[in-house]
Protein backbone atom coordinates (compact mmCIF):
# COMPACT_ATOMS: atom_id res chain seq x y z
CA UNK A 1 0.00 0.00 0.00
CA UNK A 2 1.46 3.43 -0.95
CA UNK A 3 1.77 5.75 1.97
CA UNK A 4 -0.56 8.66 1.66
CA UNK A 5 1.04 11.89 3.16
CA UNK A 6 0.46 12.96 6.73
CA UNK A 7 -1.84 15.55 5.54
CA UNK A 8 -3.96 13.49 3.18
CA UNK A 9 -4.30 10.75 5.72
CA UNK A 10 -5.64 13.19 8.76
CA UNK A 11 -8.07 14.80 5.86
CA UNK A 12 -9.23 11.75 4.86
CA UNK A 13 -9.80 10.12 8.45
CA UNK A 14 -11.28 13.33 9.74
CA UNK A 15 -13.57 13.47 6.98
CA UNK A 16 -14.63 9.82 7.36
CA UNK A 17 -14.86 10.52 11.44
CA UNK A 18 -17.19 13.62 10.51
CA UNK A 19 -19.15 11.40 7.70
CA UNK A 20 -19.66 8.60 9.40
CA UNK A 21 -19.76 9.16 13.34
CA UNK A 22 -17.05 5.94 14.19
CA UNK A 23 -17.73 4.37 17.25
CA UNK A 24 -16.30 1.55 18.79
CA UNK A 25 -16.14 -0.95 21.45
CA UNK A 26 -13.50 -3.66 22.83
CA UNK A 27 -14.96 -6.81 23.82
CA UNK A 28 -12.57 -9.20 25.56
CA UNK A 29 -12.22 -13.00 26.03
CA UNK A 30 -15.51 -12.74 28.70
CA UNK A 31 -17.43 -11.50 26.20
CA UNK A 32 -17.80 -8.57 28.27
CA UNK A 33 -17.15 -4.55 27.32
CA UNK A 34 -13.92 -3.51 28.14
CA UNK A 35 -13.49 -0.40 26.34
CA UNK A 36 -15.69 2.17 24.32
CA UNK A 37 -14.62 5.36 22.52
CA UNK A 38 -15.53 7.55 20.12
CA UNK A 39 -19.40 9.08 18.95
CA UNK A 40 -21.06 6.33 21.50
CA UNK A 41 -23.80 8.67 22.20
CA UNK A 42 -24.68 9.01 18.81
CA UNK A 43 -25.94 5.38 18.86
CA UNK A 44 -27.35 5.44 21.94
CA UNK A 45 -24.08 3.78 23.51
CA UNK A 46 -23.31 5.83 26.47
CA UNK A 47 -24.68 3.84 29.23
CA UNK A 48 -22.70 0.83 28.23
CA UNK A 49 -21.37 -0.41 31.45
CA UNK A 50 -17.43 -1.45 31.30
CA UNK A 51 -17.15 -4.91 32.44
CA UNK A 52 -20.82 -6.17 31.78
CA UNK A 53 -21.46 -8.93 29.39
CA UNK A 54 -22.62 -7.44 25.50
CA UNK A 55 -25.24 -9.50 25.19
CA UNK A 56 -26.88 -8.31 28.08
CA UNK A 57 -26.36 -4.57 27.42
CA UNK A 58 -26.43 -4.91 23.34
CA UNK A 59 -29.62 -7.35 22.52
CA UNK A 60 -28.51 -7.49 18.52
CA UNK A 61 -24.96 -8.70 19.52
CA UNK A 62 -27.18 -12.01 20.79
CA UNK A 63 -25.20 -15.22 19.40
CA UNK A 64 -22.48 -13.22 17.44
CA UNK A 65 -19.72 -13.81 19.73
CA UNK A 66 -17.67 -15.78 19.61
CA UNK A 67 -17.27 -15.22 15.91
CA UNK A 68 -15.04 -17.70 14.27
CA UNK A 69 -15.33 -15.62 10.84
CA UNK A 70 -13.42 -12.38 11.33
CA UNK A 71 -12.95 -9.95 10.34
CA UNK A 72 -17.40 -9.88 10.36
CA UNK A 73 -19.21 -7.29 8.21
CA UNK A 74 -22.87 -6.46 9.09
CA UNK A 75 -24.50 -3.65 6.28
CA UNK A 76 -27.06 -1.19 7.53
CA UNK A 77 -28.40 -2.37 10.99
CA UNK A 78 -30.80 -0.09 12.16
CA UNK A 79 -30.27 0.23 16.34
CA UNK A 80 -33.05 0.55 18.78
CA UNK A 81 -31.74 4.20 18.33
CA UNK A 82 -32.72 4.52 15.11
CA UNK A 83 -29.44 4.96 13.73
CA UNK A 84 -28.48 2.85 10.57
CA UNK A 85 -24.85 1.10 11.32
CA UNK A 86 -22.23 -0.70 9.43
CA UNK A 87 -21.01 -2.64 11.74
CA UNK A 88 -17.32 -4.36 11.62
CA UNK A 89 -15.81 -6.65 13.79
CA UNK A 90 -12.70 -7.46 14.09
CA UNK A 91 -9.97 -9.32 16.11
CA UNK A 92 -6.43 -8.11 18.34
CA UNK A 93 -5.17 -10.92 20.33
CA UNK A 94 -7.93 -11.86 22.75
CA UNK A 95 -10.15 -8.74 22.25
CA UNK A 96 -12.95 -8.25 19.54
CA UNK A 97 -13.22 -4.68 18.15
CA UNK A 98 -17.13 -3.49 17.30
CA UNK A 99 -16.91 -0.76 15.31
CA UNK A 100 -20.06 1.67 14.14
CA UNK A 101 -20.08 3.18 11.30
CA UNK A 102 -23.25 5.71 10.69
CA UNK A 103 -25.15 4.38 7.53
CA UNK A 104 -28.15 6.50 8.40
CA UNK A 105 -28.22 8.34 4.97
CA UNK A 106 -26.53 5.50 2.46
CA UNK A 107 -29.69 3.84 3.88
CA UNK A 108 -32.25 6.13 3.06
CA UNK A 109 -30.57 6.65 -0.16
CA UNK A 110 -31.05 2.79 -1.31
CA UNK A 111 -34.24 3.17 0.77
CA UNK A 112 -35.81 5.41 -2.02
CA UNK A 113 -34.67 3.48 -4.93
CA UNK A 114 -35.81 0.03 -3.49
CA UNK A 115 -39.39 1.57 -2.96
CA UNK A 116 -39.51 2.54 -6.35
CA UNK A 117 -38.56 -0.47 -7.63
CA UNK A 118 -40.35 -3.19 -5.24
CA UNK A 119 -43.80 -1.27 -5.93
CA UNK A 120 -43.10 -1.24 -9.47
CA UNK A 121 -42.56 -4.87 -9.26
CA UNK A 122 -45.53 -5.58 -7.29
CA UNK A 123 -47.82 -3.71 -9.13
CA UNK A 124 -46.89 -5.61 -12.78
CA UNK A 125 -47.33 -8.70 -10.58
CA UNK A 126 -50.49 -7.27 -9.77
CA UNK A 127 -51.34 -6.37 -13.46
CA UNK A 128 -50.32 -9.80 -14.47
CA UNK A 129 -52.58 -11.25 -12.15
CA UNK A 130 -55.65 -9.35 -12.78
CA UNK A 131 -55.27 -10.14 -16.73
CA UNK A 132 -54.83 -13.96 -16.18
CA UNK A 133 -58.34 -13.41 -14.06
CA UNK A 134 -59.69 -11.68 -16.65
CA UNK A 135 -58.58 -13.70 -19.14
CA UNK A 136 -59.81 -16.87 -16.56
CA UNK A 137 -63.81 -14.74 -16.53
CA UNK A 138 -63.30 -14.04 -20.37
CA UNK A 139 -63.02 -17.93 -20.65
CA UNK A 140 -65.69 -18.93 -18.36
CA UNK A 141 -68.22 -16.14 -20.22
CA UNK A 142 -67.35 -17.47 -23.73
CA UNK A 143 -67.99 -21.00 -22.09
CA UNK A 144 -71.12 -19.87 -20.59
CA UNK A 145 -72.59 -18.30 -23.77
CA UNK A 146 -71.32 -21.24 -25.90
CA UNK A 147 -73.75 -23.04 -23.00
CA UNK A 148 -76.52 -20.17 -23.81
CA UNK A 149 -76.42 -20.64 -27.33
CA UNK A 150 -76.70 -24.38 -26.91
CA UNK A 151 -79.53 -24.32 -24.48
CA UNK A 152 -81.05 -21.96 -26.48
CA UNK A 153 -80.33 -24.25 -29.77
CA UNK A 154 -82.08 -26.93 -27.93
CA UNK A 155 -85.04 -25.26 -26.65
CA UNK A 156 -85.95 -23.93 -30.09
CA UNK A 157 -85.59 -27.38 -31.57
CA UNK A 158 -87.83 -28.70 -28.74
CA UNK A 159 -90.55 -25.83 -29.66
CA UNK A 160 -90.74 -26.71 -32.83
CA UNK A 161 -91.43 -30.21 -32.22
CA UNK A 162 -94.06 -29.53 -30.02
CA UNK A 163 -95.39 -26.30 -32.33
CA UNK A 164 -95.49 -25.26 -35.90
CA UNK A 165 -92.77 -23.34 -36.66
CA UNK A 166 -94.81 -19.51 -37.23
CA UNK A 167 -96.46 -20.09 -34.31
CA UNK A 168 -92.51 -21.01 -32.54
CA UNK A 169 -91.59 -17.51 -33.78
CA UNK A 170 -94.50 -15.72 -32.38
CA UNK A 171 -94.10 -17.52 -29.48
CA UNK A 172 -90.48 -16.17 -29.05
CA UNK A 173 -91.55 -12.59 -29.54
CA UNK A 174 -94.02 -12.53 -26.91
CA UNK A 175 -97.20 -12.52 -28.60
CA UNK A 176 -100.43 -13.67 -26.97
CA UNK A 177 -101.54 -16.56 -29.10
CA UNK A 178 -105.16 -17.46 -30.17
CA UNK A 179 -106.65 -17.25 -33.03
CA UNK A 180 -110.04 -18.40 -35.05
CA UNK A 181 -109.24 -20.88 -37.86
CA UNK A 182 -112.62 -21.00 -39.73
CA UNK A 183 -111.52 -24.12 -42.18
CA UNK A 184 -109.82 -26.60 -40.80
CA UNK A 185 -109.72 -30.61 -40.51
CA UNK A 186 -108.85 -32.15 -37.24
CA UNK A 187 -108.17 -36.29 -37.49
CA UNK A 188 -107.55 -38.20 -34.70
CA UNK A 189 -106.05 -41.97 -34.62
CA UNK A 190 -105.28 -44.93 -31.98
CA UNK A 191 -104.65 -48.10 -32.28
CA UNK A 192 -107.18 -50.74 -32.02
CA UNK A 193 -107.14 -52.60 -28.38
CA UNK A 194 -103.87 -50.65 -27.43
CA UNK A 195 -104.80 -51.38 -23.44
CA UNK A 196 -105.01 -55.31 -23.21
CA UNK A 197 -102.40 -55.81 -25.50
CA UNK A 198 -99.84 -53.02 -24.00
CA UNK A 199 -100.52 -55.34 -20.52
CA UNK A 200 -99.76 -58.27 -22.36
CA UNK A 201 -96.63 -57.33 -24.37
CA UNK A 202 -95.06 -55.20 -21.14
CA UNK A 203 -93.80 -51.83 -21.17
CA UNK A 204 -90.92 -51.91 -23.34
CA UNK A 205 -92.60 -53.60 -26.42
CA UNK A 206 -95.45 -51.39 -25.81
CA UNK A 207 -92.97 -48.10 -26.37
CA UNK A 208 -91.46 -49.48 -29.55
CA UNK A 209 -94.76 -49.86 -30.91
CA UNK A 210 -96.15 -46.33 -29.52
CA UNK A 211 -92.75 -44.92 -31.39
CA UNK A 212 -92.98 -46.38 -34.69
CA UNK A 213 -96.80 -45.39 -34.45
CA UNK A 214 -95.86 -41.34 -33.51
CA UNK A 215 -92.84 -41.14 -35.95
CA UNK A 216 -94.90 -42.36 -38.55
CA UNK A 217 -97.48 -39.57 -37.71
CA UNK A 218 -94.50 -37.08 -37.55
CA UNK A 219 -93.23 -38.14 -40.83
CA UNK A 220 -96.55 -37.76 -42.74
CA UNK A 221 -97.61 -35.06 -40.99
CA UNK A 222 -94.11 -33.43 -42.53
CA UNK A 223 -95.12 -34.82 -45.98
CA UNK A 224 -98.75 -33.60 -46.38
CA UNK A 225 -98.23 -30.38 -44.71
CA UNK A 226 -100.28 -31.30 -41.73
CA UNK A 227 -99.34 -30.16 -38.27
CA UNK A 228 -99.24 -32.87 -36.00
CA UNK A 229 -100.72 -31.03 -32.39
CA UNK A 230 -100.26 -33.80 -29.89
CA UNK A 231 -100.76 -37.59 -28.47
CA UNK A 232 -102.97 -38.40 -26.10
CA UNK A 233 -102.21 -41.70 -24.95
CA UNK A 234 -101.96 -43.86 -27.98
CA UNK A 235 -103.88 -41.49 -29.78
CA UNK A 236 -102.57 -38.78 -31.83
CA UNK A 237 -104.19 -35.75 -33.07
CA UNK A 238 -103.88 -34.21 -36.78
CA UNK A 239 -104.39 -31.11 -38.02
CA UNK A 240 -104.82 -29.99 -41.57
CA UNK A 241 -105.33 -25.25 -42.68
CA UNK A 242 -103.59 -24.58 -39.88
CA UNK A 243 -101.52 -22.28 -39.07
CA UNK A 244 -101.46 -21.26 -42.46
CA UNK A 245 -104.90 -21.97 -43.67
CA UNK A 246 -105.49 -23.84 -47.16
CA UNK A 247 -108.17 -24.57 -49.24
CA UNK A 248 -107.63 -28.38 -49.54
CA UNK A 249 -107.14 -29.04 -46.11
CA UNK A 250 -109.79 -32.07 -45.87
CA UNK A 251 -107.84 -33.50 -49.16
CA UNK A 252 -104.61 -33.03 -47.55
CA UNK A 253 -105.74 -34.98 -44.17
CA UNK A 254 -107.33 -37.60 -46.33
CA UNK A 255 -104.26 -38.53 -47.97
CA UNK A 256 -102.39 -38.25 -44.37
CA UNK A 257 -104.85 -40.70 -43.29
CA UNK A 258 -104.45 -43.58 -45.80
CA UNK A 259 -101.08 -43.34 -45.94
CA UNK A 260 -101.25 -43.92 -41.92
CA UNK A 261 -103.46 -46.09 -42.09
CA UNK A 262 -100.92 -47.86 -45.14
CA UNK A 263 -97.70 -47.13 -42.80
CA UNK A 264 -98.66 -49.43 -39.83
CA UNK A 265 -100.27 -51.96 -41.34
CA UNK A 266 -97.10 -54.42 -41.53
CA UNK A 267 -96.47 -53.87 -37.93
CA UNK A 268 -97.70 -56.57 -35.53
CA UNK A 269 -98.42 -55.52 -32.15
CA UNK A 270 -99.26 -58.48 -29.44
CA UNK A 271 -99.41 -61.18 -32.18
CA UNK A 272 -101.84 -59.47 -34.51
CA UNK A 273 -101.96 -56.90 -37.23
CA UNK A 274 -101.40 -53.09 -35.45
CA UNK A 275 -104.45 -51.56 -36.76
CA UNK A 276 -105.69 -48.02 -36.18
CA UNK A 277 -109.53 -46.50 -35.88
CA UNK A 278 -109.17 -42.91 -37.63
CA UNK A 279 -111.69 -40.24 -37.60
CA UNK A 280 -111.58 -36.92 -39.30
CA UNK A 281 -114.25 -34.00 -39.21
CA UNK A 282 -114.14 -30.57 -40.80
CA UNK A 283 -114.86 -26.77 -39.28
CA UNK A 284 -113.97 -24.32 -37.26
CA UNK A 285 -111.30 -24.14 -34.51
CA UNK A 286 -110.30 -22.11 -31.85
CA UNK A 287 -106.09 -22.65 -31.49
CA UNK A 288 -103.67 -21.45 -29.35
CA UNK A 289 -100.72 -21.67 -26.89
CA UNK A 290 -101.36 -22.02 -23.06
CA UNK A 291 -99.02 -22.26 -20.04
CA UNK A 292 -96.49 -20.00 -18.96
CA UNK A 293 -93.69 -22.28 -18.32
CA UNK A 294 -94.35 -25.69 -20.42
CA UNK A 295 -96.06 -24.47 -24.06
CA UNK A 296 -98.74 -26.45 -24.91
CA UNK A 297 -100.31 -25.69 -28.63
CA UNK A 298 -104.02 -26.79 -28.43
CA UNK A 299 -107.10 -26.65 -30.52
CA UNK A 300 -110.55 -25.98 -28.87
CA UNK A 301 -113.94 -26.50 -30.34
CA UNK A 302 -116.90 -28.33 -31.44
CA UNK A 303 -115.06 -29.72 -34.82
CA UNK A 304 -112.70 -30.92 -32.24
CA UNK A 305 -115.19 -32.71 -30.05
CA UNK A 306 -117.04 -34.06 -32.99
CA UNK A 307 -113.78 -35.55 -34.78
CA UNK A 308 -113.18 -37.22 -31.59
CA UNK A 309 -116.54 -38.38 -31.47
CA UNK A 310 -116.03 -39.73 -34.84
CA UNK A 311 -113.02 -41.44 -34.54
CA UNK A 312 -114.00 -43.49 -31.19
CA UNK A 313 -116.93 -44.55 -33.05
CA UNK A 314 -114.90 -46.25 -35.68
CA UNK A 315 -113.85 -49.59 -36.73
CA UNK A 316 -110.76 -51.33 -36.60
CA UNK A 317 -108.86 -50.36 -40.29
CA UNK A 318 -111.54 -47.88 -40.70
CA UNK A 319 -111.16 -44.27 -41.72
CA UNK A 320 -114.45 -42.76 -40.72
CA UNK A 321 -115.20 -38.73 -41.61
CA UNK A 322 -117.84 -36.40 -41.39
CA UNK A 323 -120.50 -35.44 -44.45
CA UNK A 324 -118.47 -31.92 -43.61
CA UNK A 325 -115.47 -33.43 -44.57
CA UNK A 326 -116.77 -35.65 -47.02
CA UNK A 327 -118.50 -32.61 -49.42
CA UNK A 328 -114.91 -31.12 -48.89
CA UNK A 329 -113.38 -33.83 -50.66
CA UNK A 330 -112.78 -34.00 -54.14
CA UNK A 331 -114.14 -36.70 -56.62
CA UNK A 332 -111.15 -38.92 -56.11
CA UNK A 333 -112.60 -40.16 -52.86
CA UNK A 334 -115.63 -42.17 -53.66
CA UNK A 335 -116.97 -42.86 -50.11
CA UNK A 336 -118.95 -45.57 -48.34
CA UNK A 337 -121.58 -43.79 -46.78
CA UNK A 338 -122.48 -45.66 -43.22
CA UNK A 339 -125.86 -45.73 -41.45
CA UNK A 340 -126.83 -42.95 -39.54
CA UNK A 341 -125.00 -43.36 -35.89
CA UNK A 342 -126.14 -42.00 -32.76
CA UNK A 343 -122.73 -39.98 -31.56
CA UNK A 344 -122.73 -39.14 -27.53
CA UNK A 345 -123.53 -35.41 -26.81
CA UNK A 346 -124.41 -35.11 -30.56
CA UNK A 347 -127.19 -37.00 -31.75
CA UNK A 348 -127.45 -39.09 -34.86
CA UNK A 349 -124.93 -38.05 -37.51
CA UNK A 350 -124.58 -38.82 -41.17
CA UNK A 351 -120.59 -40.24 -41.45
CA UNK A 352 -119.09 -41.84 -44.27
CA UNK A 353 -116.04 -44.63 -45.00
CA UNK A 354 -113.22 -43.07 -46.40
CA UNK A 355 -111.86 -46.15 -49.34
CA UNK A 356 -109.02 -47.82 -49.50
CA UNK B 1 -31.46 -13.72 30.98
CA UNK B 2 -33.03 -16.23 28.32
CA UNK B 3 -32.45 -14.47 24.63
CA UNK B 4 -33.04 -16.10 21.11
CA UNK B 5 -32.36 -14.46 17.97
CA UNK B 6 -35.38 -14.91 15.00
CA UNK B 7 -34.75 -14.17 11.57
CA UNK B 8 -37.60 -12.99 9.42
CA UNK B 9 -36.97 -14.61 6.02
CA UNK B 10 -38.89 -13.95 2.50
CA UNK B 11 -39.26 -12.22 -0.18
CA UNK B 12 -39.68 -8.58 -0.19
CA UNK B 13 -43.45 -6.97 0.06
CA UNK B 14 -45.07 -10.50 1.30
CA UNK B 15 -45.47 -8.73 5.38
CA UNK B 16 -42.42 -9.60 7.40
CA UNK B 17 -42.22 -6.05 9.02
CA UNK B 18 -45.85 -5.11 9.08
CA UNK B 19 -46.00 -9.03 11.19
CA UNK B 20 -43.43 -7.94 13.21
CA UNK B 21 -45.01 -4.73 13.95
CA UNK B 22 -48.20 -6.08 14.88
CA UNK B 23 -46.54 -9.03 17.38
CA UNK B 24 -44.52 -6.15 19.20
CA UNK B 25 -46.84 -2.96 18.47
CA UNK B 26 -50.16 -4.65 18.23
CA UNK B 27 -50.43 -2.24 15.37
CA UNK B 28 -51.06 -2.58 11.07
CA UNK B 29 -50.01 0.06 8.51
CA UNK B 30 -51.64 -0.54 4.83
CA UNK B 31 -48.83 1.80 3.77
CA UNK B 32 -45.76 -0.01 2.25
CA UNK B 33 -41.85 0.86 3.14
CA UNK B 34 -39.31 -1.49 2.14
CA UNK B 35 -36.88 -2.64 4.84
CA UNK B 36 -33.04 -2.15 3.31
CA UNK B 37 -30.35 -4.05 5.61
CA UNK B 38 -32.10 -5.18 9.09
CA UNK B 39 -34.06 -3.81 11.97
CA UNK B 40 -33.99 -5.43 15.05
CA UNK B 41 -37.12 -5.43 17.64
CA UNK B 42 -37.52 -7.52 21.06
CA UNK B 43 -40.52 -9.53 22.34
CA UNK B 44 -40.90 -11.60 25.40
CA UNK B 45 -43.04 -14.50 25.29
CA UNK B 46 -43.74 -15.84 28.52
CA UNK B 47 -44.00 -19.78 29.30
CA UNK B 48 -45.07 -20.92 32.69
CA UNK B 49 -41.59 -22.28 33.31
CA UNK B 50 -39.40 -19.50 31.53
CA UNK B 51 -39.75 -16.12 29.56
CA UNK B 52 -37.64 -15.87 26.28
CA UNK B 53 -36.39 -12.71 24.94
CA UNK B 54 -37.26 -12.60 21.30
CA UNK B 55 -34.89 -10.51 19.21
CA UNK B 56 -36.29 -10.34 16.10
CA UNK B 57 -34.34 -9.41 13.36
CA UNK B 58 -36.59 -8.06 10.36
CA UNK B 59 -34.47 -8.53 7.29
CA UNK B 60 -35.02 -6.87 3.37
CA UNK B 61 -36.36 -9.17 1.39
CA UNK B 62 -34.46 -9.33 -1.68
CA UNK B 63 -36.13 -9.23 -5.00
CA UNK B 64 -32.98 -10.98 -7.00
CA UNK B 65 -32.72 -13.77 -3.86
CA UNK B 66 -29.23 -14.51 -5.60
CA UNK B 67 -28.12 -10.91 -3.82
CA UNK B 68 -29.38 -12.01 -0.77
CA UNK B 69 -26.87 -11.37 1.85
CA UNK B 70 -26.53 -14.19 4.55
CA UNK B 71 -24.37 -12.49 6.96
CA UNK B 72 -27.11 -10.86 8.83
CA UNK B 73 -28.10 -14.49 9.97
CA UNK B 74 -25.23 -15.40 11.93
CA UNK B 75 -26.30 -16.40 15.83
CA UNK B 76 -29.94 -16.96 14.91
CA UNK B 77 -31.33 -19.91 16.95
CA UNK B 78 -35.13 -19.81 14.64
CA UNK B 79 -36.29 -18.51 11.09
CA UNK B 80 -39.64 -17.40 10.59
CA UNK B 81 -40.55 -17.77 6.42
CA UNK B 82 -42.92 -15.63 5.20
CA UNK B 83 -44.68 -16.30 2.39
CA UNK B 84 -47.41 -13.75 1.13
CA UNK B 85 -50.41 -15.95 0.28
CA UNK B 86 -51.65 -13.92 -2.21
CA UNK B 87 -48.42 -14.53 -4.68
CA UNK B 88 -47.29 -18.00 -5.43
CA UNK B 89 -44.09 -17.34 -6.33
CA UNK B 90 -42.92 -16.13 -2.75
CA UNK B 91 -43.22 -19.66 -1.45
CA UNK B 92 -40.30 -20.43 -3.50
CA UNK B 93 -38.43 -17.61 -2.75
CA UNK B 94 -38.94 -18.61 0.84
CA UNK B 95 -37.56 -22.18 0.98
CA UNK B 96 -34.97 -20.77 -1.25
CA UNK B 97 -33.80 -18.31 1.70
CA UNK B 98 -33.86 -21.08 3.98
CA UNK B 99 -31.60 -23.52 2.12
CA UNK B 100 -29.15 -20.81 1.46
CA UNK B 101 -29.31 -19.96 5.24
CA UNK B 102 -29.04 -24.03 6.57
CA UNK B 103 -26.27 -23.95 4.03
CA UNK B 104 -24.47 -21.19 5.87
CA UNK B 105 -25.26 -21.57 9.41
CA UNK B 106 -27.10 -25.30 9.38
CA UNK B 107 -30.77 -26.47 10.08
CA UNK B 108 -32.40 -24.24 12.65
CA UNK B 109 -36.14 -24.23 13.49
CA UNK B 110 -38.34 -22.81 11.59
CA UNK B 111 -41.72 -21.47 11.08
CA UNK B 112 -43.68 -21.43 7.45
CA UNK B 113 -46.49 -18.32 7.58
CA UNK B 114 -48.49 -18.01 4.72
CA UNK B 115 -49.40 -14.42 5.51
CA UNK B 116 -52.53 -11.96 4.37
CA UNK B 117 -54.88 -14.84 4.94
CA UNK B 118 -57.49 -11.58 5.06
CA UNK B 119 -56.78 -11.28 0.90
CA UNK B 120 -59.43 -14.39 0.40
CA UNK B 121 -60.53 -13.41 -2.99
CA UNK B 122 -56.84 -12.87 -3.82
CA UNK B 123 -55.81 -15.90 -2.72
CA UNK B 124 -53.40 -18.24 -5.05
CA UNK B 125 -51.96 -21.32 -2.39
CA UNK B 126 -54.19 -23.81 -2.95
CA UNK B 127 -54.83 -26.01 0.27
CA UNK B 128 -53.24 -28.98 -1.38
CA UNK B 129 -49.84 -27.31 -1.57
CA UNK B 130 -50.38 -26.42 1.97
CA UNK B 131 -50.77 -29.77 3.46
CA UNK B 132 -48.28 -31.51 1.81
CA UNK B 133 -46.39 -29.31 3.38
CA UNK B 134 -47.93 -30.15 6.74
CA UNK B 135 -46.97 -33.68 5.89
CA UNK B 136 -43.41 -32.71 6.11
CA UNK B 137 -43.38 -32.50 9.74
CA UNK B 138 -43.34 -28.52 9.02
CA UNK B 139 -45.27 -25.89 11.49
CA UNK B 140 -47.29 -23.70 9.29
CA UNK B 141 -49.54 -20.95 10.12
CA UNK B 142 -51.81 -18.89 8.00
CA UNK B 143 -51.74 -15.55 9.34
CA UNK B 144 -53.12 -11.45 8.57
CA UNK B 145 -50.69 -9.08 9.51
CA UNK B 146 -53.51 -7.06 9.01
CA UNK B 147 -56.59 -8.66 11.39
CA UNK B 148 -53.57 -10.52 13.85
CA UNK B 149 -54.96 -13.80 13.20
CA UNK B 150 -52.41 -16.34 14.37
CA UNK B 151 -49.43 -13.93 14.20
CA UNK B 152 -49.03 -14.81 18.05
CA UNK B 153 -49.51 -18.49 17.23
CA UNK B 154 -46.82 -18.59 15.42
CA UNK B 155 -44.36 -16.67 16.80
CA UNK B 156 -45.40 -18.54 20.18
CA UNK B 157 -44.73 -21.57 18.45
CA UNK B 158 -41.11 -20.53 17.38
CA UNK B 159 -40.18 -19.32 20.52
CA UNK B 160 -41.06 -22.96 22.26
CA UNK B 161 -39.08 -24.58 19.83
CA UNK B 162 -35.84 -22.54 19.85
CA UNK B 163 -36.15 -22.89 23.81
CA UNK B 164 -36.72 -27.26 23.75
N1 LIG C 1 -54.07 -7.21 3.65
C1 LIG C 1 -52.87 -7.45 4.24
N2 LIG C 1 -51.84 -6.71 3.88
C2 LIG C 1 -50.64 -6.97 4.48
C3 LIG C 1 -50.50 -7.98 5.43
N3 LIG C 1 -49.21 -8.00 5.83
C4 LIG C 1 -48.59 -7.01 5.15
N4 LIG C 1 -49.46 -6.38 4.34
C5 LIG C 1 -49.16 -5.26 3.43
O1 LIG C 1 -48.17 -5.69 2.51
C6 LIG C 1 -47.25 -4.66 2.23
C7 LIG C 1 -45.84 -5.12 2.55
O2 LIG C 1 -45.72 -5.34 3.93
P1 LIG C 1 -44.30 -5.29 4.68
O3 LIG C 1 -44.55 -5.73 6.06
O4 LIG C 1 -43.65 -3.98 4.48
O5 LIG C 1 -43.52 -6.40 3.87
P2 LIG C 1 -41.99 -6.83 4.03
O6 LIG C 1 -41.97 -8.30 3.88
O7 LIG C 1 -41.44 -6.27 5.28
O8 LIG C 1 -41.36 -6.15 2.76
P3 LIG C 1 -39.79 -5.81 2.53
O9 LIG C 1 -39.31 -5.11 3.75
O10 LIG C 1 -39.79 -4.94 1.31
O11 LIG C 1 -39.12 -7.10 2.30
C8 LIG C 1 -47.68 -3.46 3.06
O12 LIG C 1 -48.45 -2.60 2.25
C9 LIG C 1 -48.56 -4.07 4.13
O13 LIG C 1 -49.58 -3.18 4.55
C10 LIG C 1 -51.66 -8.76 5.77
O14 LIG C 1 -51.64 -9.68 6.58
N5 LIG C 1 -52.82 -8.46 5.13
MG1 LIG D 1 -39.84 -5.08 5.67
Amino acid sequence: MRRLPKEVGSWIYNFFYNEHSIAYLQIDAQLCVAAKGGNVKHYGLSSLRIGQPVTDQLEFMEGLLPCPELPYHMAMVELPSGRVADLHLFADNACVWLLFLDATAERDNRQRLQQKAYEMTLLQERERQLNEKLQAMNEALRESQEGLQREYHRAETLLLNILPASIAERLKSDEQIADNHAEVSVLFADIVGFTERARSVGAVMTLAILNYFFKAADRLSDQYGCEKIKTIGDCVMVVAGLPAARSDHAEALAHYALELRNAVQHERFAGERLRLRIGIHSGPIVAGVIGKKRFAYDLWGETVNLAARIQTSAEPDEIRISDTTRKLLGPDFACDPLAETELRGTGRVQMWRLPA
Amino acid sequence: MLQKKICMLGGFGVGKTSLVRRFVQSIFSETYLTTVGVKIDKKSVAFQDKTVDLILWDLAGEDDIGSFRVSHVRGATGLVLVVDGTRAATLAAALTLRERVEAEFGTMPFVLLFNKSDLVDRWAISDGEINGLRQLGWQIYLTSALSGEHVDDAFRQLASMVTK
